[in-house]
């Protein structure tokens, strides 16, 4: 069964300039939501962010199961009715059963988000 | 030797062959799948539906025979049985086993392998595409095609829905069914039919030949027009009318009818995506056959001629309004046999062959299992305190997409605890947007008809939403963090709408302003009730905000956006907090409330409180349409402020009579029920939108429409006497919010 933990990180909303420019070494990944906003996975709240403007608030609002290429196959695939991207690193966004989700696509497998709300949700339908 | 395998028809056992399809196990026993008619062993008719292990509506031309399998004959006339799903259910089993999902990408989609199909598939093969071949033949029937293109199909597995970037209709030609006196009959089959009943080694009788005689069958080919079929049951003879007017009378066990072909197009006619075309046979334009003159037109439904005929004398010319009209086209093949018929019957009529009717799925029966096939419902979220609210006993409903809950079992406990000590809700379903930039203030003061700028830090406001039309939308909380950034609260159930509403607005007028949408990363609870700040205070909340300020503060060592309101009438802290802090913010909460008489409420409780205080619930007591006029809520727009959405319409209709008002009603007694008529001198003048028995007030509080001008003062609400007054009904000074 599908085990979705919460995930730490901090979510930052700017011009998207400044967020191109945050740095994604140290282990963090960035994952861009939107051209504003991006979610830093493991990320901390003293983020140097360039615009005066940004919002930086950490996000405890997501759960996430990082899945291995057989398990993403086997369990999310057959979910989704729209096509997975082909390159990688890829952060795809969308329904899974019916459900809003993401997926952090790497060489490696992925990383499966949802809402914390939506995460008995999530679990059930990929039962 | 090979033991014979058998189905069971009827409860009677027949014997198959290796590869048969029931319908042809069925005619080698000398009977009709069905009830009669012309059989074409392709698919393309109604005519031998049968229930096939449980299910209705299977064509058994195209359903391998398989050991053991049920098949049920429908009924002469009416539907058959529904399944006994209630009997299943009480019996705490499903209705009916989940059906399998198979969602698959395609470059090239061909559908159909015949001649035509095949060639499609190796040209674009050669062109180095990706190709999918789908055949009903090989077990793939596809029941439709939806924009996209997304192709639908039944396997043997389950259900497979293939999203194509091209799809080829390859499905061929079907044979032309007869339409005359006698149609119905058993024995009557189709040309193709017939050469696959022959080469099964069937005897067919003494058959004779309409039209095109089929391939190697023996059989007399008969001159002439068809007029009937005569028997009583089965076909005992083909009457036919020659060149010369004369009438000719063939006796025959079958007749085998070489009528002519029409295009196989329903699934191409399912859509109009430029991505799917038509090739072969089914792209061909055919002969239509001569028009109908008596009999039949529709097997499926029992259309006749004459309905037809009917239908054309009272004015009906248009091919879609005759099919809907006379049910042709309708039934269980959609047209398969009738469309050509009906083309050509209004053909003879104007001139000129309509273009065939429009076609949607499903292309064949498919089941309510298989049309939800990988359907999910809305996903209903849960706040970070769901399970604490069922280990307290919560019954939990869903309202504005969440699960909350109504009650924890005694719904005027909890709101006597509002009233007398101190209570907790969770609101962390409450829209939490933070806005961000140098045109915040800017684009607030054009969103909000109140005024946005003048809210100092620290300080909040009750503010609407409107839409361009003036009408309410949403409402909520504006509360100033700093110069140029904010905080938004909206409800519960508009807080999606409202976060597009917002960005959609801040795009459209260009102005610099960053948004993040809270609602699912922070948790809020209400602490609410006389002795609440006692309660904050023990848990370290030494400096509580006054009323419609806040602050960011610990409490219990939980950082938390504080802020001091009111919806419930008594003294009220929101406290906002990371989703993962919830549960233990809660149990301290409870915990340290203990000795105060804590008790947490649902929104059983939550909507007395409220409707005590004449809050409106968005959605509940206001309608599309209310203004602030209406709600009587003029007091929250600043009509002095150049610009907000909305302003305009407002300014428009403001000097316009309305005679619309929510208002307040009171009366001895119980509370009506919700939705109840609001009656003056014996006409309804509105109704009830929201209702309470009020413990505090001992009386019936409610607020409702009035939609009759001048508005009376006095009504009748459930055939008692009522008084319109204005809300709040509790403490209308508001001093216990703002204690």
């Amino acid at each position: 069964m599908l085990a979705l933990e919460p995930l730490q990180g901090v979510r930052v909303v700017a011009s998207s300039e400044a967020l191109d420019a945050i740095p994604s070494e140290d282990g963090a990944t960035v994952l861009r939501l939107a051209p504003d906003d991006v979610f830093v996975l493991d990320g901390l709240l003293d983020l140097a962010v360039a615009d005066p403007h940004a919002i930086v608030a950490g996000e405890p609002g997501f759960v996430g199961s990082w899945l291995g290429p057989e398990e993403l196959a086997a369990i999310v695939v057959p979910h989704i009715e729209w096509p997975l991207p082909a390159e990688r690193p890829a952060l795809a966004q969308g329904f899974v059963a019916g459900v809003p989700a993401k997926l952090w696509l790497t060489a490696d497998g992925a990383l499966l988000l949802c809402a914390a709300a939506y995460a008995h949700e999530l679990t059930d339908r990929l039962r | 030797m090979t033991a014979e395998r058998r189905i069971v028809v009827d409860d009677r056992p027949m014997a198959f062959r290796d590869g048969e399809s029931v319908a042809v196990a069925v005619l080698r026993t000398g009977e009709h799948p069905g009830h009669g008619g012309t059989l074409c062993l392709a698919g393309d008719c109604g005519n031998c539906v049968a229930e096939v292990g449980g299910v209705a509506w299977v064509r058994t031309c195209q359903t391998p025979a398989r050991p053991g399998m049920v098949v049920r004959r429908h009924p002469p006339t009416g539907g058959p049985r529904l399944p006994a799903g209630a009997q299943a259910e009480a019996m705490g089993e499903p209705w009916a086993p989940r059906v399998h999902v198979q969602r698959e990408q395609a470059d090239l989609v061909v559908i159909g392998a015949g001649d035509s199909g095949r060639a499609a598939a190796a040209d674009a093969t050669r062109d180095g595409r990706r190709v999918t071949v789908l055949d009903a033949g090989a077990g793939v029937e596809v029941v439709g095609i939806y924009a996209g293109p997304t192709i639908v199909a039944r396997t043997g597995e389950g259900m497979l829905h293939l999203h194509a970037h091209e799809v080829v209709v390859a499905t061929g030609a079907a044979e032309i069914q007869p339409v005359c006196p006698g149609n119905g009959l058993r024995g009557l089959l189709t040309g193709r039919a017939a050469e696959r009943l022959y080469a099964a080694g069937m005897d067919l009788g003494t058959a004779v030949a309409i039209g095109t005689a089929p391939d190697g069958v023996p059989c007399t080919g008969l001159a002439g027009r068809l007029v009937r079929f005569e028997g009583d049951d089965r076909v005992s003879a083909v009457v036919t009318l020659d060149d010369d007017g004369a009438q000719r009378r063939t006796a025959c066990d079958t007749a085998i009818l070489g009528l002519g072909r029409t295009p196989r197009d329903l699934l191409a006619r399912m859509t109009g995506h430029p991505a799917v075309r038509v090739a072969g046979s089914a792209a061909r334009t055919f002969d239509l056959p001569p028009p109908p003159a008596e009999g039949v037109v529709c097997p499926c439904t029992g259309s006749t001629v004459e309905d037809l005929e009917s239908l054309w004398e009272r004015g009906f010319r248009e091919l879609e309004l005759i099919k809907r009209s006379s049910l042709v086209g309708v039934g269980t093949c959609q047209g398969g046999a009738c469309l050509p018929h009906l083309r050509a019957f209004i053909a003879d009529r104007t001139g000129q062959a309509p273009e065939p009717f429009t076609a949607r799925p499903a292309s064949r029966q498919i089941t309510l299992g298989e049309a939800a096939a990988g359907v999910h419902v809305d996903a209903f979220r849960r706040t970070a305190l769901h399970d604490e609210h069922l280990a307290l006993g919560a019954r939990m409903d869903r309202f504005g997409g969440w699960w909350r809950p109504w009650h924890y079992g005694d719904h005027l406990a909890e709101y006597r605890a509002v009233r007398e000590a101190v209570s907790v809700g969770d609101v962390s379903t409450l829209g939490k947007l933070v806005v961000s930039g140098p045109d915040a203030v800017e684009a607030l003061e054009r969103l909000y008809p109140s005024r946005v700028a003048d809210i100092r830090e620290g300080r909040s406001r009750y503010v609407l939403l409107l839409n361009e039309r003036g009408h309410l939308i949403d409402d909520g909380m504006v509360l100033r963090e700093a110069e140029h950034r904010f905080v938004l609260t909206f409800t519960s159930a508009g807080a999606g709408n409202a976060e597009a509403w917002l960005r959609d607005w801040i795009k459209i007028w260009g102005l610099r302003v960053h948004v993040l949408d809270r609602t699912m990363s922070l948790a809020a609870i209400n602490v609410t009730g006389p002795l609440a700040t006692d309660l904050l205070g023990r848990l370290g909340l030494a400096q509580p905000p006054a009323f419609l300020r806040h602050v960011h503060a610990d409490v219990a060592g939980v950082p938390c956006h504080v802020m001091r309101l009111s919806f419930t009438g008594e003294v009220s802290y929101e406290l906002h907090h990371p989703v993962d802090r919830a549960v233990e913010l809660w149990r301290v909460l409870l915990a340290a409330g203990h000795d105060l008489g804590i008790a947490p409420h649902g929104l059983q409780a939550l909507q007395g409180l409220r409707l005590e205080k004449g809050h409106v619930i968005v959605g509940m007591d206001s309608e599309l349409d209310s203004t602030p006029r209406r709600l009587g809520m003029d007091w929250a727009v600043r009509m002095d402020k150049p610009e907000f959405v909305g302003r305009a319409a407002l300014e428009r209709t403001a000097g316009l009579p309305d005679a619309r008002r929510l208002a307040g009603f009171t009366m001895p007694g119980p509370a009506p029920a919700e939705g109840s008529p609001v009656t003056s001198a014996g006409e309804i003048v509105g109704h009830v939108s929201s209702s309470f028995t009020s413990p505090v007030l001992g009386r019936a509080v409610m607020l409702g429409w009035l939609k009759r001008s001048p508005f009376p003062t006095e009504v009748e609400i459930d055939g008692r006497p009522a008084s319109v007054v204005s809300p709040p009904f509790y403490d209308p000074e508001g001093a216990r919010a703002r204690a």
